[in-house]
């Protein structure tokens, strides 16, 4: 009986001490509701300083709107956009420019950072200061810097000299090709800039790739060449793909861009048109973002998933 | 040594006679081409980058007469000094470095914290729609800041926020500003690659979720910590459009936003008659005196930039 008695007590006293436990939610429930905690101010935010303005922008688009009366808002449907392609005489070729400019960029970005982060992961001395200077650019490379640099033009000049490649590609390629060419090397030194993330990102997954892949290849005779298009390469490809990503976005909404700069104008400096701004940037996030999609999904197709990657 | 290493595994393997020793006499000749040819290659790349730098401080030293004499390029004929004073007084150095430093400590303390918050839920945490979430975040990288800037300006302008630093503090203490996805990625992957049995040991103990995260998981991560802290003051510091949206008056100006109201500026510091002293060596010692900070800075942290991806796990 008094053992009865004080079994009886002791379930008592578990009772009284947990009165919580029988409201307490379950445990799949209580941990849900701590996801929602730890990303609830990344919500917030989201809400506030980007879904909310995004559509904003949106409805602003078929609206005018001046920055001196921001009261008076009128409707105005696809003129914005009519203008935009058909009025406006200055952003269409300003698009145009933009993407031809980023097409001959971002390749440039992926192979020099990939050649510059074969390079830095070579096993002999010194490697780790020429990292750091390769990675010197993301540091002061800032876009009011770039811009008095290239005024003085230091961007081709001081490196092909001696050499007139524009001369050549005119005289071998042609006249387009030698406009293009001469753009771009002009602005050389600064795509080259833009490498220090791609770089790191690619020695990162230089480094992943197993050593014993290398071995296995060399022990049935690949050479160097070999072994960097059938190995190398392939591991490599899904940080390829991460990194076309990141260069695609990072070149699109870079500063020294014509068309960015020419919705900044419309908007504040000068324009003061809200609304024409608005849509403006909306047709610049549409083409961008067409971009990433079809570049993505034919990237895709190429890159090789080692193992499993549902991590 | 070669023959006899070869015999004992010759039992393992068969393999001709020569094959060992013919391996590493060839392997030897290629290494120091490749090496010399290597460290051509990497001087090439690093001259690439440094250029710019012997740019702006050689140009930085240069008399009148020295710019516009074509023998001069890479030696000015003396030192010459005083650009460097005068681009210090004209850019109101000390004022705009403050403002500088405010906007991107400020914001880069707001991001390393919420996004190491925001990043360890994404990352540990189960929860209904998650994944959509998480693509959703993937999703305000690459929404170009030109494309919301409009609305964001009414936004802060209603809320009396312009000429003020909050439309870059604010906005960072809640996971988004300048890169603000990249960073929470960083987290997230970052806190993927940590162990369980701490944390669990922790709330079993009864550590309460965010007691979980701050007091285990936030000291585990200070690698990423640092990484993202880094980043963000440096992209911050070199930002330049955001700025020139929010802060109109010069008194609010950052370092590199002086940069381009230079000639001005040099005209009211010297009372209105320094037009003939403003020329392209003090636009370079001013250009040198904004990248001063950051490449002191990066002196001293260069191993973590480097290092950063493989600190962080990024690439799995």
């Amino acid at each position: 009986m008094k053992i009865a008695v004080s079994r009886d007590d002791g379930l008592a006293v578990a009772r009284a001490t947990a009165p919580v436990r029988r409201r307490r939610l379950s445990l799949t429930t209580q941990r849900m509701l701590e996801g929602y905690f730890f990303v609830s101010p990344w919500i917030v935010g989201f809400l506030v300083f980007l879904a909310w303005p995004l559509f904003q922008s949106f409805f602003l688009s078929f609206h005018e709107l001046q920055a001196t009366s921001l009261t008076d808002l009128k409707w105005k449907g696809i003129d914005n956009y009519k203008e935009a392609f058909f009025i406006d005489a200055r952003f269409v070729p300003k698009l145009l420019a933009t993407l031809k400019n980023n097409l001959l960029d971002v390749p440039v970005i992926m192979i020099f950072s990939l050649f510059s982060a074969i390079l830095a992961n070579q096993k002999i001395k010194g490697v780790i200061g020429f990292r750091a200077v390769f990675f010197l650019p993301l540091v002061i490379g800032s876009a009011q810097v770039i811009k008095q640099l290239f005024a003085q033009g230091v961007g081709g000049a001081t490196l092909s000299q001696g050499v007139d490649v524009q001369e050549l590609v005119y005289q071998y390629i042609g006249p387009d090709a030698a406009a293009g060419v001469s753009d771009l090397l002009n602005r050389l030194l600064f795509v080259l800039w833009k490498t220090g993330v791609q770089m790191l990102i690619f020695l990162a997954g230089l480094n992943s790739v197993s050593p014993v892949l290398y071995e296995a290849a060399r022990v049935d005779g690949a050479t160097d060449w070999d072994r960097f298009w059938k190995v190398t390469l392939p591991l490599l490809s899904p940080v390829i793909l991460v990194n076309l990503v990141y260069t695609i976005v990072d070149s699109f909404t870079d500063t020294f861009n014509e068309v960015l700069e020419y919705i900044q104008q419309t908007a504040f400096a000068g324009g003061f048109r809200l609304g024409y701004a608005a849509s403006l940037g909306w047709v610049y996030f549409a083409v961008v973002f067409v971009i990433l999609f079809v570049v993505v999904r034919i990237t895709n197709q190429y890159v090789f998933y080692a193992g499993d990657r549902n991590g | 040594m070669a023959s006899i290493a070869a015999s004992s595994t010759s039992f393992l393997v068969e393999r001709p006679k020569w094959w060992r020793d013919g391996q590493i006499v060839r392997r030897r000749s290629i290494t120091f081409l490749q090496r010399a040819f290597t460290y051509i290659v990497l001087i090439d790349i690093a001259f690439v980058f440094l250029v710019p730098i012997f740019y702006i401080m050689a140009t930085s030293l240069k008399t009148s007469q020295d710019l516009t004499d074509p023998t001069i390029v890479w030696i000015p004929s003396g030192f010459f000094w005083i650009n460097y004073p005068l681009a210090f007084f004209s850019m109101a150095y000390v004022k705009s470095l403050s403002n500088s430093l405010y906007i991107s400590l400020g914001s880069a303390l707001g991001q390393t914290v919420s996004c190491a918050f925001v990043g360890y839920g994404f990352a540990r945490v189960r929860f209904p729609g998650r994944d959509a979430l998480f693509a959703l975040v993937l999703f305000t990288f690459l929404v170009p800041p030109q494309t919301i800037i409009v609305p964001l300006f009414i936004l802060y302008k209603n809320l009396g926020w312009i000429n003020t630093y909050q439309p870059f503090v604010v906005p960072s203490f809640f996971g988004h500003g300048l890169k603000g996805a990249l960073f929470v990625v960083v987290f997230r992957q970052f806190f993927k690659t940590l162990p369980w049995e701490l944390e669990e040991a922790a709330r079993i103990d009864g550590a309460s979720a965010f007691a979980t995260w701050w007091r285990i998981m936030v000291p585990l991560a200070m690698p990423a910590v640092v990484v993202v802290f880094l980043f963000s003051v440096v992209w911050h510091w070199n930002d330049f459009f955001e700025p020139f949206i929010y802060l109109n008056r010069m008194e609010y100006f950052t370092l590199p936003m002086r940069l381009s109201v230079l000639s001005p500026s040099l005209d009211t510091a010297t009372g209105g008659q320094a037009s003939d002293l403003f020329n392209e060596a003090l636009v370079m010692a001013a250009v040198f005196l904004v990248i001063l900070p950051p490449l002191s800075i990066y002196l001293f942290t260069q191993r973590f930039f480097v290092e950063s991806i493989d600190r962080t796990g990024l690439v799995e």
